[in-house]
């Protein structure tokens, strides 16, 4: 068998619990994301056009909608003879089995699969996080320093350092001298981006040695690297400049939606040099009615618009009535807003239905909201896929709306 | 899955100056984006067939870049799916094809290897979402020899109707009479180009026809036959069109802005499947005006679109107005231009401050890649 130069897994397990309800029944990396695409759609190209071509996906939380949509990998020309596109769920084994521990308990678990390509270096990468990088220039750095492992790191404002993972450079070599976990009082302002190329020898090694002890999360952030750096390895970083966003919030979410429609945008999707592929569902272009103002938006195929639509992102086959007036937000595939409903700064969810006249994020917050919701900061609202908010409904801003169980 | 019949599509020989100089007709872009032979091709795939030959004549690269793999209509199979079938080129001499039985004699063995029982016989460019699995079980259930769909156009002007192949039919359903394009029509039932036969016979028709030197599958082999077989018609009720000018290529477009056309072809029981190009969503800018108009993926609208279809990736500037009009993938419209009623191939590109206007009964087409 020929050996893989270079195989990515992408740690696509987590919940994202501070999405709310979006994340209720799907993974986080099957969240929606920039009008037709869904967050993983991100990792996969960005594999595609680094050359990679053998990637596993490591799935536990609702893996469900995740497996079906990777699929056999084909949407992102990942259907190969030879590699190609893997969903990885825990699996039971011997008499053991177990859920994935942790982010480094997850690749250990799959080194079985690993073996079987025989690569001389992993590329491990998380499915929630939005951006195009160029894999392989960093491989090459990789190899070039033959370092242990390469971090990629980008600089972050220094006032919201505190909340990242953040590396200590020699600022002339690039070597990793120190890696603190959101510390206090920063030294440095490179924030690691949670991408990292092992040689594959040493990461088999430490993976094991790791399981080996009781003590440890099986975190890479936590134990791998510190054990690394303990043990005098090399440990390269790998500057990013561009757009890189985690989009692990609600606000976060909708911001980085609203970042794809500035003027310039920040965030290209209309590249056609770096195209992001995704699964394509037979959808006729859209149609715009007589009575439809559509200004500083995007839309997709499938949606049927005929009211007004300002500054938002509207997914695919989603249907705008006559005399509704949406503004500031997000609305994912196939939900429908009737006539005369007004939206306002919303995340709605999939397949969720705004009644007739209803105002959603249009009026305050009050204290006595019984939608009141943690997870919806700065006003944003969300409406939970499937949810059917009745006519003339008014939910507040900072509201999160649920499907009735 | 219908294991029982395969799908034989020729590409229809209409030409529509320019559209079609560099491509053929089935390959032709429709209502945004799609081609002609989308329609055939997914009512087959909806039906599930799994064997599908594309015959094709001349100028077949654009087709088989668009259909390649059969990817898009489930048609990528390890045994069977999409074959594209290039012309013959030792039969047939390039500029010699006179007629349908020659394309079908070139693909001839891959006919015959096929181990369908039944056929489903394309030949025109037509524009319809129908069920074939109903067709070809009512063409079993006649005992009938030959099965061709058609669709009662009485409601249409003679000028129409007398475009098509007309089946006079009585009571029984049994087909009696053939008439291909006449001057004067006599009936209004008019052939969708479509025919359900067994494969034996066909095979039987392509070498007997060929043996003659008859080139014609329904004026040679239906017509001349029609004593001793067993031809019925099959009532299509929705929504048919044919392209085959200029004229009706716009209005065929046109038609899509049309919600009850649109939700018909467009069904959600029976989808039209395309090639993906993977284009990001369309942009609206700050300024941008859009009423009426069915709009593809990746293209970037500043200015003014009203009734007009365009396909992916195409690029108005601000200032610019375009109304009544067709635009095909990546073509630019400068700023502040004018268009109305115009059909623009690909990539054609139109600089600031110009004007181009036709009429709703003379639209002008822009062959591809021109700039002007």
């Amino acid at each position: 068998m020929v050996s893989k130069n270079c195989v990515a897994m992408i740690l696509a397990g987590g919940q994202g619990s501070r999405l709310g309800a979006l994340t209720k029944n799907v993974a986080k990396p099957a969240v929606p994301f920039g009008g037709k695409y869904r967050i993983i759609d991100f990792p996969l190209s960005n594999c595609v056009h680094s050359g990679i071509d053998t990637v596993g996906v490591l799935t536990q939380y609702e893996p469900l909608e995740l497996n079906t949509y990777i699929g056999n990998g084909n949407p992102w020309d990942l259907d190969r003879s030879h590699g190609g596109a893997y969903v990885l769920p825990p699996y039971q084994s011997g008499e053991t089995g177990e859920w994935y521990k942790g982010t480094a308990n997850a690749i250990y678990q799959n080194l079985g699969f690993l073996d079987g390509f025989d690569p001389k270096n992993v590329l491990i990468l998380s499915g929630d996080h939005i951006y195009k990088m160029q894999y392989n220039e960093m491989l090459k750095a990789h190899i070039a320093s033959e370092a242990a492992v390469t971090i990629a790191v980008m600089p972050v404002p220094w006032e919201e350092a505190p909340r990242f993972g953040i590396m200590n450079t020699n600022t002339e070599t690039g070597e990793i001298i120190e890696f603190e976990e959101k510390p206090a009082e920063p030294k440095s302002n490179l924030a690691s981006m949670g991408i990292y190329i092992f040689r594959y020898d040493i990461l088999k090694k430490y993976l094991t040695d790791d399981e080996r002890d009781p003590n440890s999360d099986n975190d890479f952030g936590k134990n791998i690297i510190p054990k690394l750096l303990a043990d005098g390895q090399k440990l390269m970083s790998y500057r990013f400049e561009g757009y890189w966003k985690d989009v692990g919030t609600i606000q976060s979410l909708w911001e980085a939606n609203m970042d794809l429609i500035d003027d310039p945008p920040k965030f290209d999707l209309n590249d056609r040099k770096w195209v992001i592929y995704s699964r394509n569902y037979a959808l006729m272009p859209h149609y715009i009615g007589e009575n439809a103002e559509i200004t500083r938006s995007t839309i997709t195929e499938g949606c049927v618009i005929d009211g007004r639509v300002d500054h938002s992102v509207i997914f695919s086959g989603v249907t705008i009535g006559k005399g509704a007036v949406v503004k500031d937000a997000v609305i994912m595939p196939g939900a429908v807003i009737d006539e005369g409903a007004v939206v306002d700064k919303s995340v709605i969810g999939p397949n969720a239905r705004i009644g007739a006249n209803a105002k959603i994020g249009v009026n305050h917050e009050s204290e006595d909201n019984p939608y009141k919701s943690k997870y919806c900061t700065h006003g944003i609202v969300l409406i939970e896929g499937g949810a059917a908010v009745p006519d003339n409904g008014d939910i507040l801003k900072g509201s999160m709306v649920q499907v009735e169980e | 899955m219908r294991n029982d019949t395969m799908g034989i599509i020729l590409t229809g020989d209409e030409k529509i100056a320019p559209l079609t100089d560099i491509r053929a007709n089935s390959a032709l872009p429709i209502a945004g984006r799609y081609r002609i032979i989308d329609f055939v091709l997914s009512n087959m795939a909806n039906a599930g067939i799994v064997n599908v030959g594309i015959a094709t004549e001349s100028n077949y690269s654009s087709l088989m870049d668009h259909a390649k793999s059969g990817k898009p209509w489930d048609l990528d199979r390890k045994n069977q799916g999409l074959n594209i079938l290039p012309p013959n080129m030792e039969k047939q001499q390039y500029g010699t094809i006179k007629g349908n039985i020659d394309l079908l004699e070139g693909i001839r063995d891959y006919i015959f290897r096929s181990h369908q029982t039944y056929v489903i016989l394309s030949l025109g460019n037509m524009i319809y979402n129908i069920d074939f699995n109903d067709v070809v079980d009512a063409h079993i259930k006649n005992q009938a020899d030959v099965t061709a769909i058609y669709k009662d156009l009485s409601n249409r002007s003679e000028d129409v109707i007398k475009h098509f192949t007309l089946f006079d039919i009585n009571e029984e359903g049994r087909i009696t009479d053939i008439e291909v394009q006449p001057y004067y029509p006599k009936s209004s039932n008019a052939g969708m180009e479509i025919y359900v036969l067994e494969k034996a016979l066909l095979e039987s028709i392509i070498d007997e026809c060929s043996a003659r030197g008859d080139v014609d599958f329904v004026k040679d082999a239906l017509v001349k036959k029609m004593g001793g077989m067993r031809i019925y018609g099959y009532e299509f009720k929705g929504s048919l069109y044919k392209i085959d000018s200029l004229k009706s290529y716009y209005s065929t477009n046109m038609d899509f802005l049309n919600a009850e056309f649109r939700n018909e072809l467009f069904n959600r029981e029976r989808p039209i499947y395309t090639k993906t190009k993977d284009q990001s969503p369309t942009k609206y800018g700050d300024d941008a005006v859009c009423k009426n108009s069915f709009i593809s993926d990746g293209c970037v609208i500043e200015g003014t679109v009203i009734n007009s279809i365009l396909s992916r990736g195409v690029k108005v500037d601000k200032g610019a107005v375009v109304q009544n009009s067709i635009i095909m993938q990546d073509s630019v419209i400068e700023k502040d231009v004018e268009l109305n009623h115009v059909v623009f191939d690909k990539e054609v590109c139109i600089t600031e401050g110009r004007k181009l206007i036709g009429q709703e009964s003379y639209p002008l087409a822009i062959s591809k890649g021109t700039k002007i």
